[in-house]
Formats: C-alpha cells, structure tokens, sequence
C-alpha cells in the first residue's frame, strides 16, 4: 500500500497539496482526476522525489520514501512516466530503454535480460532501436517512456497524463500496456485530464481539488456520480453504473471573513 | 600545391589543439548550461605553472599536462562544489557573470604573481621539424596535436561507451529524465565540470609552447573558444571538433594567401554565414519540435 500522509508541498508560491491524504492499495489501477491547479501532477512529482513535500510523510508499505530523492524512490520499486519530454532525445531507444536500468547498471546479465523482456513486450524498442528518440512521434514515446520504467520491473509505476496528445490507436496501444502492466502485478497510479478515459482504465478513481482529495470510490461508482459525471463527464452518468459516490459539499465560509 | 598542402596540414593540427580546448567549454555548456567564461583563464593558469615548472626544472612542458591534467580535475571539482553549484537552475547569463568573476581573480592573481609579461616554453624542439614529402612538420604542433588526438579520444570512449559518459549525455539532454531514472544530477554535474576543467590541464600545457601568453590573453582564447562551440553547436562534441578544424584552416590559409592579420576576420565570417543558414550551428539540435509528448 502506497499511503500519503497530510503532505504539504509546492514550488515556492505556496503549497499546491494542501494536507493530501491518499491510499493506493496495491495491486489496482487508481485515477486521479480534477480540474486545473488542482495538484494532479504535483502527487506523483512527490511520490517520484521530483519535489521533496514540506510537511507529511509518503510510504511504501512501511518504508519511507519522502526523504530519498528520485534515485532512492526508484530503488524502493516506484518509476514514473512524467508528462511530457521525458526520453533523452539524441540518443537511441536502445540506449533510453538501457538507462532505464541505469540503477541495475552493475549486473550485466540482469541488464540484458530485463532488455530482451521489454523489447519482446513493447516491439518498438526493438524495430526502432537505433533510431533517436527525439524523431519519435507522440504515441512511439510513451511508449519508450514505459519501456524505459519497466526495466526497473517497478511494483508502483507512476503515469502522468498518459493520453496527452495521443492518437486513438496509439492511446489504445498505451492503455493495454498500463492494463498488461497491472495484470503482472505493477501498481498504478495515474493522473489524466481525459477523465473518461482514465476511470474507465482504473479500478478506484480519486477526485482531486484545491490539492485535497474531495472523494474516493471504486471508478465505476466515481464515473456514475451525477455532479463527477457534469464536471468532468459533459453530461449524465455512464448508464447502468450505480450512483454510489456522493461528492461532499465544500465546507460553509467561516462568518467574518 | 605543396603550399596548399602545407597549409592545409598545419591547418589541421592547429585545429586539433582548439578541439581540445573547446571540447571541455562545450561539454560544461552541455550538461550544466554553464557558459564557462573563465575556461581561458584556467587555461592561461595551467600554462604560467607549466611554463614556471618548465624554466625550474627543464621537465618538457607537454609532458607536464600529465601531471596538470589532474590537478585541474580537482581545480574544476572544488570550484563547481564550492561556488557554481550555488547557481545551479540559473539562466546561463548567471554563469556568465560568475565564471567571468573567476576569470578576473586568476588574471589578477597571475598579474601580482607573475609579473604582466608575455611568457613562452621553449623546449630542445621548439624551434625543429619534420619534412614528410616535402611539407615541414613543426615538432611542437605535431606533440601539441598528438596529445590532443589522445585526450579527445578519450573523452569520446568515456562518453560514448561508459555508464558515467552516458549519465552525463542524459543530464545534459534532460535534467529531469535522467534524475527519473537514478542518476545524481548534482554528482553527475559536478563530475562533468571537473572532466571540462581537467582539458585545461593538457590545453593550457601545450599553449605555454605553441603560443606566447601573458595574464589577459584569456580574452582573446575565450573568444576564440565560444566562436568555436557557438560555429559547431553549444553543447556537442562533434560540433567543436569541426568548429575547432574550421579555425584552424581559416587561420593557415588566410595567413598563406592573404595576410595572418585577416584570419581571425575570416573565421568570424565564416561564422556569421554558417549562423544565417543553421541558426543552432553546425551539430547543433534539430529533432522534431512538433511532439509535445
């Protein structure tokens, strides 16, 4: 279980997550959603070391991940696909999946094999091996960018807008992975902007606002509840989910001020 | 003809010793975006102690750069902790302003030191050459050069073929992925700083023969340095090394045919009109910029 505990973080103007408390059970697909500002990225820019929080603590079942920067984090099993520009754009794919395993760099069989595992998983690592990432097209990189955190073989991978600018065939290409991904075992925890889509993906949605979580329920529930579905659905409920979340209303204004 | 080729040659080994000193701005540059104005500096420092220990003890100044080169990678390693660290995500007109402060407190201490007067090695072969098929091969250039060939290859098989050449390419061409995939972006920064200084150790040693210097000459060889990485491309290698050969051409063809007073013209030239038509130089960067992904 990935538990985050009353975690106060931002970039210098002031806190973004404001006390965030969140549990990822393991083994599931979670979606965080929301709308702009409202900390999305910022959760897994923390969980990753990107951003160290100023207040709260992030475990890892038991073990403390918020002091130990990005490589510490990526020891402890966590890796995370960042939004965007994430490959090393002159070098080849072969050479951005391998630095995936830059922490295994000292066990060459290891190497080689997680290599051979992930280029038989994800056929663009080795149709376009010695191509240079950066002439890749949006969907081909996410698509190294995952093969490059499944060398590490991470028990929770991190997924920050997966969808973002994607085609549908290269979006659906994207999704079965994050699926084939979990299927093996590999905890997700991803955010998107396409809310539909990511719950439809996910397993527990996690509506996200003024960086505090508003409400947590298994994702059908979420995408079934009317005030989630006018927000971020464009419209009704997805039919024949069950209205089982209830968005709370945001607590009343203190008189006076 | 001969004097064409005999041009050309001395082109190409003039070159080849700029390679070297550019090759550590460009990498700097690279990795850190740190324009490293005081890369002259450091590279006049290192001929003033060879040229010193040369005039005391009559150990052949190139041969020193053995011993300068890892001085100059402890140099490089405790300035980046102790002071350019601390502007680490800065734009790089910070790193002009405080390299250019290094730059100064090195001429200035050179000046109280060793006095404002032009110095120069002169070792037994200072003066000697090699004939090959008729074209002289002054034997400083031909060392100067060779030692060059050796450091540059170096640096490209622990760049290219090395697990810390390549945490310093992903740094330098993602700071955020490389840190994503466990590497010490502050290690790593620190580690390509020292290894760009350690090329002053050879280029400053070889200089103190092929050139006579004084404590300001470093404005002229940060001149030529930045017009060399800016004609390549800032930040790569190859960029320099042909920015480098390019000077060096334009230096011994301008001087054969015309006059040497024009060659520093010529190669700035040379660098306008490469810039109108590739505007990041000539290894510069071009990948695709309509993926946001």
């Amino acid at each position: 279980m990935l538990t985050i505990s009353g975690v106060f973080a931002g970039y210098g103007g002031g806190d973004v997550l404001q006390g965030l408390d969140l549990e990822v059970p393991t083994g599931a697909i979670t979606c965080i959603v929301g709308p702009n500002g409202a900390g999305k990225s910022t959760v897994l820019r923390v969980v990753s070391g990107l951003l160290t929080p100023r207040l709260g603590s992030i475990d890892l079942d038991g073990v403390r991940l918020d002091r130990l920067g990005c490589a510490g984090v990526l020891g402890k099993g966590v890796a995370q696909v960042p939004q965007s520009q994430a490959l090393f754009p002159q070098m080849t794919i072969r050479e951005n999946v391998l630095l995936g395993g830059y922490t295994l760099r000292r066990d060459k069989q290891l190497l080689t094999k997680r290599y051979d595992r992930v280029a038989e998983l994800i056929p663009i690592v080795a149709e376009r091996s010695h191509d240079k990432a950066g002439n890749l097209s949006g969907g081909q990189r996410r698509m190294v960018e995952i093969a490059r955190c499944l060398m590490v073989e991470p028990s929770v991978l991190l997924l920050d807008e997966p969808s973002l600018g994607l085609d549908p065939m290269s979006l659906t290409g994207v999704s079965q992975l994050v699926k084939d991904a979990n299927a093996a075992g590999t905890t997700v925890l991803l955010v998107e902007q396409n809310v539909r889509l990511g719950l439809s993906m996910a397993t527990h949605g996690v509506v996200l606002e003024g960086g505090r979580v508003r409400l947590e329920a298994p994702a059908g529930e979420l995408m079934a509840n009317p005030e989630v579905a006018e927000l971020y659905l464009g419209g009704a409920p997805t039919a024949g989910a069950t209205a089982g979340a209830q968005l709370p209303q945001p607590a009343e204004p203190v008189p006076g001020r | 003809m001969t004097q064409l080729v005999q041009a050309l040659v001395l082109g190409l080994l003039i070159g080849g010793v700029y390679a070297l000193m550019a090759s550590g701005l460009t990498l700097i540059f690279g990795v850190m975006n740190i324009i490293n104005v005081a890369h002259g500096a450091l590279l006049i420092l290192v001929a003033f102690v060879t040229w010193k220990i040369w005039s005391v003890t009559g150990i052949d100044p190139i041969l020193l750069s053995v011993v300068m080169t890892p001085l100059m990678f402890g140099l490089g390693w405790l300035l980046y902790k102790g002071v350019l660290s601390r502007i680490s995500g800065s734009s790089p007109g910070m790193s002009v302003l405080l390299t250019f402060g290094i730059a100064i407190t090195i001429e200035g201490v050179l000046n109280v030191t060793a006095g404002n007067r032009f110095r120069s090695a002169t070792p037994s072969y200072f003066s000697e050459s090699y004939r090959v098929l008729g074209i002289s091969l002054p034997k400083a250039q031909v060392f100067g050069c060779l030692a060059a060939v050796v450091v540059l290859g170096l640096l490209y098989v622990v760049l290219s073929k090395t697990w810390t050449g390549r945490a310093i390419r992903a740094t330098a061409q993602n700071s955020s992925g490389a840190a994503l995939v466990g590497i010490q972006a502050a290690g790593v920064a620190a580690l390509a700083f020292a290894i760009g200084t350690a090329t002053t150790g050879v280029g400053g040693s070889i200089l103190s023969v092929l050139y006579p210097f004084f404590p300001a000459s470093h404005y002229d060889w940060i001149s030529r340095l930045l017009g060399i990485i800016v004609l390549g491309g800032m930040g790569s290698l190859a960029g320099a090394l042909v920015g480098a050969l390019v000077l060096g051409l334009a230096e011994t063809l301008t001087a054969t045919y015309g006059s040497l007073q024009w060659s520093t013209l010529i190669f700035y030239a040379v660098i306008m009109l490469v810039l109108l038509f590739r505007p990041q130089g000539l290894f510069g960067s071009r990948l695709r910029q309509d993926v946001m992904a």
